[in-house]
């Protein structure tokens, strides 16, 4: 600053400089260590305790003057490498990953679009109400979701009629194609035909069970054998689409879609009406068009806004555990595991694997890292136009 | 105002399909909004043996005994007064603290701020889980076990890492000029951080305030690790009471988690308007 | 003047720390579902000692759930255990018995006062750490059948004796959209720990799960394989319904009370879910229709089992006490006070009468509803038991297995699929202990 002053100046601005230099640097430290030492005390400890119990063989007890432990190489994160359920977990992270950034954050800037640009009608009511799913307790959409998917809830319910009309209706063809209520042998086999060899199963002898328990009846009222016969071999539906993988995460996707895309929506929608309306009022009065306004004013503005958001997204996908744990626990057998919930079974369940657990999160803390300076990467690149 | 934009343009230019799209995917997400807060609400007033039976069903017979029974059992009147005290003071102590340490990385020149600010950025990534058997070992090391001092101490520091990420993003776009011209009338930075930074700072500061509130409120592992004194415990605690997978007495838990919800709710719809106006104002011209 | 206050404020604390030493506190860490019967009582138990014994001051903290395990868990870790603490005998407190973080209770309190307590509940190698770490207060049968007896009446059944009456019953019930047996299983381990392990028990015995753990026999092997095929042919011959894979714990009690199925299989403490709850006076089985129409029956018969009629039980939950307490000292005299007083007739009785569990303290006499105190008469009526299956593995193992198990159920694996999974994540676990 005072190299570019003349020498006569010089001697007056030493003084000044070297105060001001000495005050500058108090400041800084002033300001920056109460958030440091906190910082230092509730998150560098567990970062360095993490990473000496990742290398260590420490097996659980008292932990500093207990049983001896020392170091043990880096055994535990061969062996994470090694198992096919961290890749599992992985593979899971990063589905939420991807919906969270490429779901949410698009999502949620659209909504924030239109209610900014009033092109829905009631904008506060939609405001509220998409934001609103943040505050609900994760234990509430848990037990929601179990309700609702039960194989004795409303969505099996509906199932269940219609394959039960369905399968009456045939049962109907075969007795109306015998002229009626029928209980000849043809008519009887047919039916077993109609429901093949597992239907069959639960009888000890087939044609004569089924006969014995069409004869109960006496054909009247046929609605009656209509409903037995659908009692009896209507396959109940069942969400076995949540025990295959892949399939599994889909409906997780979808309530951390709508969970946390209201966050978004509002740290967009307050960007946008930072932007000076005169800017873009007078873009539209030269003849720019919506996408001409979306494209020129209104993304530049909001790019750093996205990149934080896309910050807060990753960061909040890898570690997020809350949800899925309340929702599936990670399974049914385990297809849904995420990273932090695989940690988590290796800490507190049953046997504590610490290094194991350790090295979990350490990896997590890694990949999560890597994806930041991607995000980073990708901003400097095609971002930055703001300043 | 957004009103200046002409609907009639806009019209145009969206089809009424994207439109409709867009409408039904809010609907969708409205629809799965409200439900569960209709059906939780509604549920709170059935009798466990009710529930038991039909679990969709409008109570036959409300009742409010759940509530009377939950509060007393949950200890609630001990509980709330702290978990507003956490979660103020976690928000007040985050967002301050963000500020003033984001003021100097972005406007006071140091060669200590690249390495300290990155620190802090690891912080943003590390999972609560990984954190709970380290901090016991701490508290119970500091002494400060069993205290609110520590509840406070470790929600900041465990907020600080995305706060100081984002105020000292916002403050660098603050035009440096506007601190040199206010050093050079010899104002200390000091002064020039509570009547320049702090007030120009409200967006950031509300966007903190958003995120950490609801994050607060709701946050149950890291104090459990921390205090074992009910006195001393937060809402989410005294829900956690209620929610086993064995659970007997649903009714009870419904009207637990309806308590534990509803002050956030009050609160988004108090302030909704303040939420995203605070946000916007005092805006960094682009 | 400052000295002055300096000798005041010492000989105060010499005081206060003389005073101190008369009133012991005790730490302890229990465990409490608020919503569970029998919560206004336990509350109430605690109240009581602290009354009777001015002289003991206790910290209770009270956790329930994973909050609990994640807390016995970091103060393992530090060295901070309470003084008296709940504990399970299993692998779920693993710490607790490998660590032996606790007392050996068999030493602290001496076979006289151990013998007022049934063998299976003091006898060490029921816990995992193979010593008295803690006393179980209760012994359960994981493995019940409730059944409503008037239901099977009034379709022309008697109770099931054999599998073949099992199977018997299921085209006509299921024509009136009646299972035969209900077992939710969703949360994967009902299966495994209240009927396959009964199932294993019968088919293969205690002796073949000890030679799998010494390493001389395998899962892969006939008796488990055809353990497993026995679950197989319950889905395939319709006894049990492919759709209770998907059915939550928690919604079981309620389906089969609207009549859903005729039997419903369960642990014996479920008994207690079926009783008046005290807070709405109202009960999902009244007490009358417990007496009358519901019976609490062993699984029938399986063809090809070995040792008939076993059943699998499991020694409860129940109360430690830290090592670190120094042997004689005032404190551990506390610590056993407040031991036996949770141990005793009155306490026990009164946990008997609200239905948690049957006391494993011998003779304790409560009143009781009908359905609980049918699970007394159902231990004597059935005294052989075997191995619960996730007692004896670490859960990278059963995990596993109740994975395979709800495969088996939805039809999507195979028996022997199934038993090489397990066999596999035993050999991995077996590896990584060592």
């Amino acid at each position: 600053m005072s190299s570019t002053l003349s020498a006569p100046f010089w001697g007056v601005f030493m003084t000044y400089s070297s105060k001001s230099y000495i005050e500058e640097k108090r400041a800084y430290w002033a300001m920056i260590l109460p958030a440091f030492t906190i910082y230092l005390l509730v998150m560098a400890f567990p970062i360095v305790l993490s990473i000496v119990l990742s290398v260590s063989n420490y097996s659980g007890g008292k932990m500093f003057g207990g049983e001896k432990w020392g170091f043990a190489g880096f055994d535990a994160y061969l062996r994470v490498f090694r198992d096919p359920w961290f890749w599992n977990a992985l593979k899971n992270n990063i589905y939420i990953v991807l919906v969270s950034v490429f779901g949410q954050l698009p999502l949620g800037f659209i909504f924030a679009y239109f209610i900014y640009a009033r092109i829905v009608k009631a904008p506060e009511f939609w405001q509220g109400v998409l934001y609103v799913p943040n505050i609900i307790s994760v234990i509430v959409v848990g037990l929601l979701w179990q309700t609702i998917f039960s194989p004795h809830g409303p969505i099996a319910e509906v199932i269940n009629s219609i394959r039960v009309r369905e399968f009456q209706n045939q049962v109907r063809g075969i007795f109306n194609a015998a002229g009626g209520f029928s209980l000849s042998d043809d008519v009887i086999q047919k039916i077993l035909d109609l429901v093949g060899p597992s239907g069959q199963a639960i009888f000890s002898d087939p044609l004569i069970d089924l006969r014995d328990l069409l004869s109960s009846f006496h054909g009247e009222p046929i609605e009656e054998v209509y409903n037995a016969l659908g009692n009896l071999f209507v396959q109940k539906w069942s969400p076995t689409f949540l025990t295959k993988s892949n399939i599994a995460m889909l409906p997780i996707l979808f309530v951390i879609l709508w969970m946390y895309t209201g966050m978004y929506l509002i740290l967009f929608l307050a960007n946008m009406q930072k932007i000076d309306v005169q800017i873009v009022e007078s873009a539209r009065i030269d003849g720019a068009n919506e996408g001409q306004v979306m494209r020129y004013i209104i993304l530049p503005a909001l790019s750093g806004t996205i990149v934080n958001a896309a910050i807060l997204a990753i960061s909040g996908s890898l570690s997020s555990f809350a949800l899925v744990f309340a929702m599936t626990g990670g399974g049914p057998s385990r297809v849904t595991e995420i990273l932090s919930i695989y940690m988590y079974n290796n800490a507190f369940l049953g046997r504590p694997n610490f290094p194991l657990a350790n090295a979990i999160s350490l990896i997590m803390v890694l990949i999560s890292f890597g994806l930041i300076l991607l995000t980073k990467a990708v901003e400097k690149r095609y971002g930055g136009k703001e300043e | 105002m957004p009103e200046m934009i002409k609907e009639s343009k806009s019209k145009k230019i969206l089809s009424i399909i994207g439109k409709a799209a867009v409408y039904l995917i809010m609907g969708i997400f409205a629809f799965m909004t409200l439900y569960p807060i209709f059906w939780l609400i509604m549920n709170s007033f059935k009798t466990t043996r009710e529930f038991q039976v039909s679990q969709l069903a409008l109570p036959k017979s409300p009742t409010l005994q759940n509530y009377v029974g939950a509060w007393q059992i949950g200890d609630f009147s001990l509980l709330f007064p702290n978990s507003i005290l956490y979660t103020l003071g976690a928000t007040v102590g985050i967002i301050f603290l963000s500020l003033l340490a984001g003021f100097a990385f972005a406007k006071l020149k140091s060669k200590a701020t690249k390495p300290i600010y990155n620190s802090f950025i690891m912080g943003i990534l590390l999972t609560t889980q990984t954190l709970m058997i380290p901090l016991f070992l701490e508290v119970n090391l500091l002494g400060i076990y069993n205290t609110r001092f520590a509840v406070l101490l470790v929600y900041i520091g465990a907020g600080l890492p995305i706060g100081i990420y984002l105020s000292t993003e916002y403050i660098r776009a603050i035009p440096s000029a506007v601190v040199e011209s206010a050093r050079i009338d010899g104002a200390g930075f000091f002064r020039i951080f509570l009547s320049i930074i702090v007030p120009m700072s409200v967006p950031v500061a509300t966007t903190l305030a958003i995120l950490n509130i609801t994050n607060t409120w709701n946050e149950f592992a890291l104090i459990n690790i921390l205090v074992s004194k009910t006195e001393l415990k937060s809402l989410p605690l005294g829900i956690y009471k209620f929610s086993g997978s064995l659970s007997s007495d649903y009714g009870k838990q419904f009207a637990a988690l309806t308590i534990g919800m509803v002050p956030m709710l009050a609160f988004y719809i108090i302030f909704r308007k303040q939420i995203t106006k605070g946000v916007a104002a005092g805006a960094i011209k682009g | 003047m400052k000295k002055a206050l300096l000798v005041f404020l010492t000989l105060m604390m010499v005081l206060g720390a003389v005073v101190a030493q008369e009133k012991v506190t005790l730490n302890v860490l229990n465990y409490q579902q608020a919503d569970q019967a029998g919560y206004q009582e336990d509350v109430a138990i605690w109240e009581k000692f602290q009354k009777e014994n001015p002289d003991i001051k206790l910290n209770i903290e009270v956790l329930f759930s994973e909050p609990y395990h994640q807390k016995l868990q970091v103060y393992a870790a530090a060295g901070t255990l309470p003084d008296v603490f709940y504990v399970w005998p299993t692998s779920r407190s693993a710490i607790i018995h490998e660590k032996k973080l606790a007392k050996d209770l068999s030493k602290l309190l001496g076979p006289d006062y151990l013998k007022d307590f049934s063998g299976a509940a003091t006898d060490p190698n029921n816990q995992l750490g193979k010593y008295l770490a803690m006393l179980p207060q209760a012994f359960t049968y994981t493995s019940v059948m409730f059944v409503n007896k008037k239901l099977l009446t009034d379709n022309g059944f008697d109770l099931p004796k054999t599998y073949d009456d099992l199977k018997r019953m299921v085209w006509k019930l299921k024509a009136k959209g009646i299972n035969v047996i209900m077992l939710p299983n969703k949360d994967g381990w009902p299966m495994q720990s209240c009927l396959f392990s009964t199932v294993l028990g019968r088919m293969a015995g205690d002796d073949f799960v000890d030679a799998i753990l010494a390493g001389k026999a395998k899962f892969t092997d006939k008796p488990f394989v055809d353990s497993l095929k026995v679950i197989d042919n319950l889905y395939k011959d319709g006894i049990m319904a492919r759709e209770d894979n998907q059915v939550g714990y928690g919604e079981g009690p309620g389906l089969f009370v609207s009549g859903k199925a005729a039997i419903y299989i369960d642990g014996d403490w479920r008994a207690g879910a079926y009783i008046t709850d005290k807070a709405s006076g109202k009960a999902l089985i009244p007490p009358a229709a417990q007496e009358k129409d519901f019976v609490l029956l062993p699984f029938p018969a399986i063809p090809g089992e070995v040792n008939p009629g076993v059943l699998s039980g499991i020694a409860g939950t129940g109360w430690a006490i830290s090592a670190s307490i120094p042997s004689g000292s005032a404190k551990e005299k506390a610590a056993v006070k407040l031991f036996k007083y949770l141990y005793s007739e009155e306490v026990q009785s009164i946990r008997y009468s609200t239905g948690s569990y049957v006391p494993t303290r011998k003779n304790v006499k409560a009143n009781v509803e009908p359905l609980v105190a049918k699970v007394p008469q159902f231990y004597a009526d059935n005294p052989k038991v075997c191995y619960v299956f996730d007692g004896m593995f670490d859960p990278a193992v059963y995990n596993v297995l109740n994975d395979g198990l709800i495969a088996i159920g939805l039809g999507t694996a195979t028996p022997e699929k199934v038993a090489a999974d397990v066999q596999k994540a035993f050999e991995t676990w077996k590896a990584s202990a060592k």
